[in-house]
C-alpha cells in the first residue's frame, strides 16, 4: 500500500463516526489545557489514559493524538496575550506574539497563529505521508555523533535569537546549560548538583522551569503594574484580521518553520522546542529587517508556530516506525498504543495498517477542525485581556501549580517553581532573555549525552566528528555561522570608526 | 485481545458481586487503598501494577489509587510509600532496583530495606536477551564469546543507564564469560536497538518485548536469554546458562514485586499475598503479564525476602567488579 493509498484507506476509517467523535472531543480539550499554563498535553493524556481502556483502540489513540497536537494551537494563545507560554513549546512565540498584544494587535499575532499552525501540521502530515519510510532510516542513520554535531549547530543557530545584546543573551545559554547538568550523570552514575535531593536525580523539571521563568515571573512583574494598566479597551472584529500587507509576510516563514519542523521532529530527542528556536533563529537571519524581532515582526510568530506544529505531526515517525519517543509526551503515547495491544516498530505498517494509516488521517481531519474552530475563538481569546488582572493572575499562579504537580505528583517542584519564578522575575527585571536559558536547558543535556557517547562509541578519537560525512557537514556550517557573525561583528565596528 | 479484557473485566464484576469471605481482620480494608508506583503511568511497570491491582481491588472491595511518583530509577515511589501519613492502606509495587542495588547507587536513599520494608510478594519475572545485528559474523553464543574475547573492549554493548538491569546483566556475563565489553549507556531499549541496528554499537541485553519484532523482520539476531528455562515469549531462543563456558546457574532476571510499609499488620501481607498469589494463577492475568513481557511468578512473602537478600548479594558483587575497573 503506497503512501497515497494508505492514506485515503485511513481517511475512510478516520471519518467514521464513532471515532470522529473522539477525535472533535480530543482536538478540543487538547486547544483548551494548551491555553492554560502548566497544564499540557502531557497531563492531560496521563488523565486519559485509564478512560480509554473502554474506547476501541483506533478511537482511544485518535482522541490522544488529538490533545497531543490540540494543545499546540493552544499554547500560543496564553503566550501571546500574557507572554506566559501555555507549554514550552512555545516559549519563542512570546518575543514577538506579546508586543503584537501590547501593540493592540493581538487578533492579528493570533491568527497569524493559528494559520501558521495549520499549514505546518498540514505539511507535516504530508512529509509523513510521502516521506515517513525516508525518515525512519534517516533516524537509523543518525548516531550519536550526528546528533552531537547537530545539536551543536543548533545551539550556534539558536544563540542568536536575541542577538541585541549578545553577551547577556550568552549568559543565559550558558546558565541554561549548566542547569542541564543537574541530575544523574548517564555515563558515570555520578549526582551532580543535586545537593542529596532525591528528586532532582532526574535533574529540573522542564515543565517547573519554563512556568516558573514565564509564567510565576510574568505574574510577579505585573504586580507592579497591574494598577497603573488599565482594562484595555474592546477591540472591533475587523481590527482583529491581518492587513493584506500583513497577510503576505505569513505563506514563506510557515513554510520554512514547517519545513525545518518536520525534519527535527523526526529525530528523536530533539523535538519540537527546539524546532520552534531554530525556526525563529532561521526567520531573523533571513529577513531584511532583523531590527523588528522581539518588538512585533509577523514572521517571529509564523516561523515557530508552524515549526512546532510540524515537529508535534512528524514526531510519530520515531514513535510509531522505530518505537522510540521523541518526548516524554510521546512516550505516554507509546505506553497508550501497548495498552491497546499495538506495538510500534517497524513491524506496525505491515501489522496494522488500519491503525497506522486510521492515525495519520485522522491528524489531517483534526487540523482542518482545530483551525474551524480556533479562528471564530480568536476574538474569545483577546477579550480574556479584559479580565481583571486580580481575577486572571491568581487563577493562572492556580493552574500554573495543578500544572506542575500533575506531571510527576512531586510537591518538590512545585516549591521550585516559585523560586524558578523569582529567578526568572529577577532576570527579566535585568533583561536578561529568559527563553534562551531554556534553549540552553533544552540542548544542553541532548549535547553532553550524544558528544560523550560519540566519544566512547569511537575509544575517544574526536576524528569521529569529521570521518562521518553527516555530522562532518553540521559542523563545517556550525563553524561557517560563527565565523559569519565574526566578520559582521568586525565589520560593523570598522564602520564605526569610520 | 480487547474483547478477553473486557470478558475479564465483566468476570470480575461478577466474582466481586459475589463478594468473597476474607479471613481477615474486619477492620481492613475499610478505606481506599493506595498503591504507589515509581514509574510514569502508560510505561512497562504501570501497566503491570494496574493489571494486578484492577482484580485486586475486586477481591477486597476497595478502590485501589496507583499513585505514579516517577523518578530515580523507581526509588521515589518507595520513599513515598514509606512517607505516607496513612501507613495502614499504603503499599507500592516496585522493580527490583529500588530494594537490591539502589543501596548502592543511590545517595540519601532515606530507607533500609531490610527495616523498613516488609516484601508481600513477587509479582512477575522477565529475563533479558542477548542481541546483536542481523549481519554479525557469529550465529551462537560460543562464537559470539569468541568474537568479544578477541581483544579487551572488541565489542561495545547498549544499556539502559549505568546500575540498570541491561548493563548489570552485561557486566555479569561478561565476568562469567571471562570477556571484557565497552558499555555505552543509552536511556531505552528501542534507542539501543536502533544503535545495534545501525551498527553504531555491536550488541546489547534488553527485553525479550524489545527485540522480538526487529528478530522476526530479520535485523536483530537474539543469541540466547537469561533464564533458568525457555521463555514462553522468546520462542526458539536458547537458555545461556551452561553454554560457551557460563556456569549452569548462570541467570540473571528483572522482577517486579509488591510491598508493604514494615509497619503493616502481618494478617494484612499474609491476605494480600494469598489475594495476589490467587490472581497470578489466572490464566487471563498470565497472558497479559506474558503480552508485555513478564512472567506471573507469585511465592510467600519470604520467598520475595531471600530473593532480594540472593539479588543483592548478587549484583552487589558485580557492582564491585564495575567499581575496580573504573
Amino acid at each position: 500500500m503506497s503512501g497515497w493509498d494508505g492514506f485515503l484507506h485511513g481517511l475512510s476509517l478516520a471519518a467514521q463516526p464513532d471515532v470522529l467523535i473522539y477525535c472533535v472531543f480530543g482536538v478540543l480539550l487538547g486547544t483548551f489545557v494548551g491555553v492554560l499554563p502548566g497544564i499540557g498535553a502531557m497531563a492531560t493524556i496521563s488523565l486519559l489514559l485509564p478512560i480509554t481502556y473502554y474506547l476501541s483502540p483506533e478511537a482511544a489513540l485518535v482522541m490522544l493524538a488529538g490533545v497531543y497536537y490540540g494543545s499546540q494551537y493552544g499554547g500560543a494563545v496564553a503566550s501571546i496575550l500574557l507572554r506566559l507560554p501555555g507549554t514550552p513549546q512555545s516559549a519563542v512565540t512570546t518575543l514577538d506574539g506579546y508586543p503584537l498584544a501590547q501593540q493592540g494587535r493581538a487578533g492579528v499575532a493570533l491568527f497569524t497563529s493559528m494559520i501558521s499552525s495549520f499549514s505546518g501540521s498540514m505539511i507535516g502530515i504530508f512529509v509523513l505521508i510521502v516521506l515517513s519510510g525516508a525518515l525512519a532510516r534517516a533516524a537509523i542513520a543518525f548516531g550519536a555523533a550526528e546528533y552531537a554535531a547537530m545539536m551543536i549547530l543548533g545551539l550556534v543557530a539558536a544563540s542568536t535569537v536575541g542577538a541585541k545584546h549578545p553577551a547577556k543573551g550568552l549568559a543565559m545559554v550558558v546558565l541554561g546549560l549548566i542547569l542541564g547538568c543537574v541530575g544523574t550523570d548517564v555515563n558515570s552514575g555520578v549526582q551532580r548538583f543535586t545537593f542529596g535531593q532525591t528528586e532532582l536525580m532526574d535533574g529540573v523539571n522542564l515543565v517547573a522551569l519554563a512556568m516558573g521563568l514565564f509564567g510565576v515571573a510574568e505574574v510577579i512583574a505585573n504586580i507592579r503594574v497591574a494598577e497603573r494598566t488599565g482594562v484595555p479597551p474592546r477591540v472591533a472584529l475587523r481590527e482583529l484580521l491581518p492587513s493584506r500587507s500583513e497577510l503576505r509576510r505569513i505563506p514563506f516563514p510557515a513554510l520554512r518553520g514547517a519545513s525545518l519542523g518536520s525534519f527535527f521532529g523526526a529525530l528523536p530527542g530533539t523535538g519540537s522546542t527546539i524546532s520552534s528556536f531554530l525556526a525563529y533563529a532561521v526567520e531573523r537571519r533571513v529577513s531584511r529587517h532583523p531590527e523588528q524581532f522581539g518588538t512585533g515582526a509577523i514572521e517571529g510568530v509564523a516561523g515557530p508556530e508552524a515549526a512546532n506544529n510540524a515537529a508535534a505531526i512528524s514526531a510519530f515517525v520515531p514513535t510509531l516506525a522505530l518505537g522510540i519517543p521523541g518526548d516524554p509526551i510521546m512516550a505516554l503515547m507509546l505506553g497508550a498504543l501497548v495498552i491497546h495491544g499495538v506495538q510500534p516498530g517497524p513491524l506496525m505498517l505491515e501489522a496494522r495498517p488500519d491503525m497506522f494509516w486510521g492515525l495519520i488521517a485522522s491528524f489531517g481531519i483534526g487540523n482542518v477542525l482545530l483551525l474551524i474552530l480556533n479562528l471564530p475563538l480568536i476574538g474569545i481569546w483577546v477579550s480574556m485581556l479584559r479580565i481583571p488582572f486580580r481575577w486572571l493572575y491568581p487563577a493562572i499562579l492556580i493552574f500554573v501549580c495543578l500544572g506542575v504537580y500533575s506531571v510527576r505528583g512531586s510537591s518538590f517542584d512545585m516549591f521550585a517553581v516559585a523560586l524558578i519564578g523569582l529567578i526568572g522575575y529577577a532576570l527579566s527585571f535585568a533583561r536578561f532573555n529568559p527563553a534562551l536559558l531554556l534553549l540552553g536547558f533544552v540542548l544542553g543535556p541532548l549535547i553532553e549525552t550524544n558528544l560523550r557517547r560519540a566519544l566512547l562509541i569511537a575509544r575517544g578519537d574526536p576524528m569521529v566528528f569529521l570521518q562521518r560525512p553527516i555530522a562532518a557537514a553540521f559542523m563545517v556550517v556550525a563553524a561557517g555561522l560563527i565565523v559569519m557573525s565574526l566578520v559582521q561583528v568586525i565589520r560593523r565596528q570598522s564602520n564605526r570608526a569610520v | 485481545m480487547i474483547i478477553s479484557r473486557r470478558a475479564a473485566l465483566l468476570g470480575a464484576v461478577a466474582v466481586s458481586l459475589c463478594k468473597p469471605a476474607l479471613a481477615q481482620d474486619a477492620s481492613w480494608p475499610s478505606q481506599p487503598q493506595h498503591v504507589f508506583v515509581g514509574f510514569p503511568a502508560g510505561s512497562s511497570p504501570d501497566l503491570l501494577a494496574r493489571i494486578v491491582t484492577e482484580p485486586l481491588a475486586e477481591k477486597l472491595g476497595q478502590p485501589i489509587v496507583i499513585e505514579n511518583k516517577p523518578g530515580a530509577g523507581g526509588v521515589i515511589g518507595v520513599q513515598q510509600m514509606l512517607n505516607a501519613q496513612d501507613q495502614k492502606n499504603t503499599f507500592a509495587t516496585t522493580i527490583n532496583g529500588p530494594l537490591t542495588t539502589a543501596p548502592r547507587l543511590t545517595p540519601n536513599l532515606g530507607y533500609d530495606v531490610a527495616k523498613d520494608i516488609a516484601p508481600v510478594a513477587l509479582i512477575a519475572t522477565s529475563p533479558l536477551v542477548l542481541v546483536v545485528a542481523a549481519d554479525f559474523p557469529a550465529d551462537d553464543l560460543a562464537g559470539f564469546v569468541a568474537a568479544a574475547g578477541k581483544e579487551p573492549e572488541a565489542l561495545a554493548y547498549g544499556s539502559v543507564g549505568k546500575g540498570s538491569g541491561a548493563h548489570l546483566t552485561a557486566e555479569l556475563f561478561s565476568d562469567r564469560a571471562g570477556v571484557e565489553m565497552l558499555h555505552i549507556p543509552f536511556t531505552s531499549y528501542a534507542e539501543v536497538t536502533t544503535a545495534i541496528i545501525g551498527h553504531e554499537i555491536d550488541c546489547g541485553f534488553m527485553a525479550p518485548s524489545a527485540a522480538m519484532q526487529y528478530a522476526e523482520v530479520g535485523k536483530l539476531k537474539i543469541l540466547g536469554i537469561t533464564s533458568e528455562k525457555p521463555f514462553a515469549q522468546a520462542p526458539g531462543v536458547p537458555v545461556m546458562a551452561g553454554q560457551a563456558g557460563l556456569p549452569d546457574d548462570f541467570r540473571a532476571e528483572l522482577w517486579n514485586a509488591f510491598l508493604a510499609p514494615a509497619s503493616t499488620d502481618p494478617v494484612v501481607i499474609t491476605t494480600l499475598n494469598t489475594e495476589i498469589n490467587a490472581i497470578l494463577a489466572d490464566a487471563t492475568v498470565q497472558q497479559r503479564l506474558l503480552d508485555m513481557g513478564w512472567q506471573a511468578a507469585g511465592g510467600s512473602p519470604e520467598d520475595l525476602k531471600q530473593r532480594i537478600a540472593e539479588d543483592t548479594a548478587v549484583w552487589g558483587a558485580v557492582l564491585d567488579r564495575i567499581d575496580a575497573k573504573n
